[in-house]
């Protein structure tokens, strides 16, 4: 068992605080996104978890031991840099067996180690090179055949796949979800890829500003984000997001917007909110709001419009590729009312009371789908 | 290209480029090629210094000084020196550097007061040294007597092998922080991710210096090692003024062996003899070095 934990864990530059106060529990065999937005503490993190950096306060455990005072050689993780970090005058071969030969493993051992590597992320031909000679694809995979070969117990990886180009990066997206699954190994992954993070992770911990925002399946930060935050963060295009008061009567009025929320699904005590809508939960073409159409941005397979409107000020709205309104026509848009968030205007707190789906699914579920695959 | 291909602002600019390299070519001809197709020249004569006059003896100036015992125990000397100060330079050049990369209080102040021996005249640097050697007044003599090392003082720089060893020392002393500048640039370029790399995958720290650090220095330390040792090989001054290349010839190396041959024994066309012979020798290490600057180019 390989549970990874951080408890209460803070870091300190010298008066600058890059990570409050973190808690996180990653499951054994799970696959975890570290997102966020820039300088939101994600590498120091991961850091941290590798020993490269050491906690300000508070315990990191990996497996049953804290190992806050053990170098990293000996935490039995494995982390594939951002920059890959090759040793430029080694062989591909020579780079992948360094760790085992660092760690006594017997020279004939390490052959047939290496070589079963290298067929698992095909770099067979590639063997002889040294790394100049290779793209920034067959880079990345030597980079990760030294992390696979020592079969560590945990994977760190810092954004592994940001050098690489669009169609590689889809590619190798597939690799590392399909060695995840093969090796059922707990791996941490640093992105600040929306993409990334919701089509590998089996749990995303949203960071920002050093504090962890949620800490939830793809299916839950994108359909109960947390805060305001989280909401904004996850999706694209992004969440639309109106600012307003709630009444006594639960009315949320937002200028000349009005509509009446359900107390029994949301918190309704009156006062400042922000209420959130997907743009897919906008529909074009019959409803109550009256909107001027702005922005016609057509994708192939559907339509990213945005609308202007009295209440609720700038919309965007995701329809189907045959609805296609003129830029400056003013149409009538609905919206789905099961599909609303509400946000409190205080602290950015999610207002909905679907909170049950929050734990619906349980965790490291996914892990075990996957596994059984 | 044939002049008939360019146009006329490519031949205006070609034209402004032989203006603008014109004086360097010929400052260069001046002091280079000059001084140094005359020394050739001069070699085939037997030459008396005070008139610059002789007769044409064609190569038997070369025939003679192949056959004499001091040049080569002065090429000898001179190997000797060569590669015993350019070692310790090395050693304590790389060394050093590898201290002032690390965090520590002061470190850019050491990293000045380094450089000192590498700026101060040799002139005056050879002074400081004879009076800390001095057999009567000298502090190294002072500390060998105060520990009861030897109840003796130590001839430093009158005796063998000590004047040898002095001037080794000495040359390291005054030309290590070259290495250690050098050196310092290269190991402020490596990535740390490596040094990380090599942590996670459980190289220690003399690990981590033999399978990071030094493959990536292995490339400066080759240019290091090549020029220093064309400008130890003809080092004149130090050991001239050190020990004159005594006692007798045992410090004598070449560069001194043409300054005694042209100014004291009046021959000048023997000494540009030796002095052709020893720049034959020095192209060696030059075409290794171009070589070497070339392939790393390629
Ligand atoms: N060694 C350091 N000294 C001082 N501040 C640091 C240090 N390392 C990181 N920081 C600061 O800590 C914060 C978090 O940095 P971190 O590298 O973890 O961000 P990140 O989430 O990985 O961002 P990115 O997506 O840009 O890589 C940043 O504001 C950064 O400036
Ligand atoms: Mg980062």
């Amino acid at each position: 068992m390989t549970d990874v934990i951080l408890d209460q864990v803070e870091k300190r530059f010298g008066s600058f605080t890059a990570v409050h106060c973190l808690d996180l529990h990653i499951k054994s065999g799970e696959f975890v996104a570290l997102l966020g937005p820039s300088g939101c503490g994600k590498t120091t993190t991961l850091r941290m978890l590798a020993g490269l950096e050491f906690p300000t306060s508070g315990d990191i455990r990996i497996g049953e031991r804290t190992v806050n005072d053990v170098p990293p050689g000996k935490r039995d993780i494995a982390m594939v840099f951002q920059s890959y970090a090759l040793y430029p005058h080694m062989t591909v071969e020579q780079n992948i067996a360094y760790p085992l030969k660092k760690r006594g493993v017997p020279l004939a051992e390490r052959g047939a180690m290496v070589s079963k590597v290298a067929e698992l992320l095909q770099l067979d031909e590639l063997k002889d090179r040294k790394p100049k000679q290779l793209s920034g694809g067959q880079q990345q995979r030597v980079a990760l055949g030294r992390a696979l070969v020592r079969d560590p117990k945990v994977f760190l990886l810092d954004e592994p796949l940001s050098n690489l180009d669009a169609k590689l990066r889809a590619y190798m997206r597939a690799e590392l979800i399909e060695l995840h699954a093969r090796l059922g190994r707990t791996m941490v992954y640093v992105t600040h890829d929306q993409l990334e993070a919701m089509t590998m992770a089996d749990r995303i911990a949203i960071m920002n500003e050093g504090r962890l925002q949620q800490l939830g399946t793809p299916d839950e930060v994108y359909n109960c984000p947390a805060n305001r935050f989280v909401a904004g963060f996850i999706g694209q295009p992004s969440m639309n997001i109106a600012d307003g008061t709630l009444d006594e009567t639960a009315r949320f009025r937002a200028g000349s917007f009005e509509i009446g929320l359900d107390p029994e699904r949301f918190d309704t005590r009156p006062g400042p909110v922000a209420l959130g809508l997907r743009p897919e939960a906008i529909s074009i073409g019959a409803g109550p709001i009256a909107a001027r159409v702005r922005v016609v941005e057509p994708t192939g397979h559907e339509n990213i419009i945005i609308l202007e409107t009295d209440g609720l000020g700038a919309l965007t709205a995701r329809t189907a590729v045959q609805v296609r309104p003129t830029v400056g026509e003013t149409v009538q848009c609905g919206i789905d009312a099961d599909a609303l968030h509400l946000f409190d205007g205080a602290d950015g707190r999610r207002r909905n009371r679907d909170d049950s789906m929050v734990t619906q699914t349980p965790v490291g579920e996914r892990a075990k789908v996957k596994e059984s695959q | 290209m044939a002049t008939a291909d360019l146009s006329p602002l490519e031949r205006k600019y070609a034209r402004l480029g032989i203006v603008l390299i014109g004086p360097t070519v010929l400052v260069f001809c001046a002091v280079i090629v000059y001084p140094l197709i005359s020394a050739i020249y001069l070699s085939l004569f037997s030459i008396y210094t005070p008139t610059l006059e002789g007769e044409w003896v064609g190569l038997s100036n070369y025939a003679e000084l192949l056959a004499k015992g001091e040049f080569w125990s002065s090429l000898w000397t001179n190997i000797i020196w060569t590669v015993g100060t350019l070692t310790l330079q090395i050693l304590f050049g790389v060394g050093m550097a590898l201290i002032l990369h690390q965090n520590m209080i002061f470190r850019s102040l050491a990293r000045s007061l380094i450089l000192f021996p590498y700026f101060v005249s040799t002139v005056v640097a050879v002074l400081v040294w004879r009076w800390l050697f001095n057999d009567l007044y000298g502090i190294l003599n002072h500390f060998v007597m105060w520990t009861g090392a030897s109840d003796m003082p130590v001839d430093w720089l009158g005796s063998m092998p000590n004047a040898l060893l002095s001037v080794i020392l000495v040359g390291a002393w005054k030309y290590f922080p070259f290495v250690v500048i050098a050196t310092l640039a290269r190991l402020q370029t490596i990535p740390d991710s490596l040094y990380e790399a090599a942590k996670i995958d459980g190289a220690g720290p003399i690990a981590r210096f033999f399978d990071v650090t030094l493959p990536q220095l292995r490339d400066v330390l080759v240019v290091i090692i090549m020029l220093r040792a064309i400008w130890d090989f003809k080092e004149f001054d130090l050991i001239y003024l050190l020990t004159g290349g005594g006692p007798v010839t045992s410090t004598q190396t070449i560069p001194l062996l043409v300054y005694k041959e042209a100014f004291a024994l009046n021959q000048m066309g023997m000494a540009s003899a030796y002095a052709v012979v020893m720049m034959a020798l020095m192209l060696v290490f030059m075409i290794l070095y171009i070589r070497r600057t070339q392939e790393n180019e390629l």
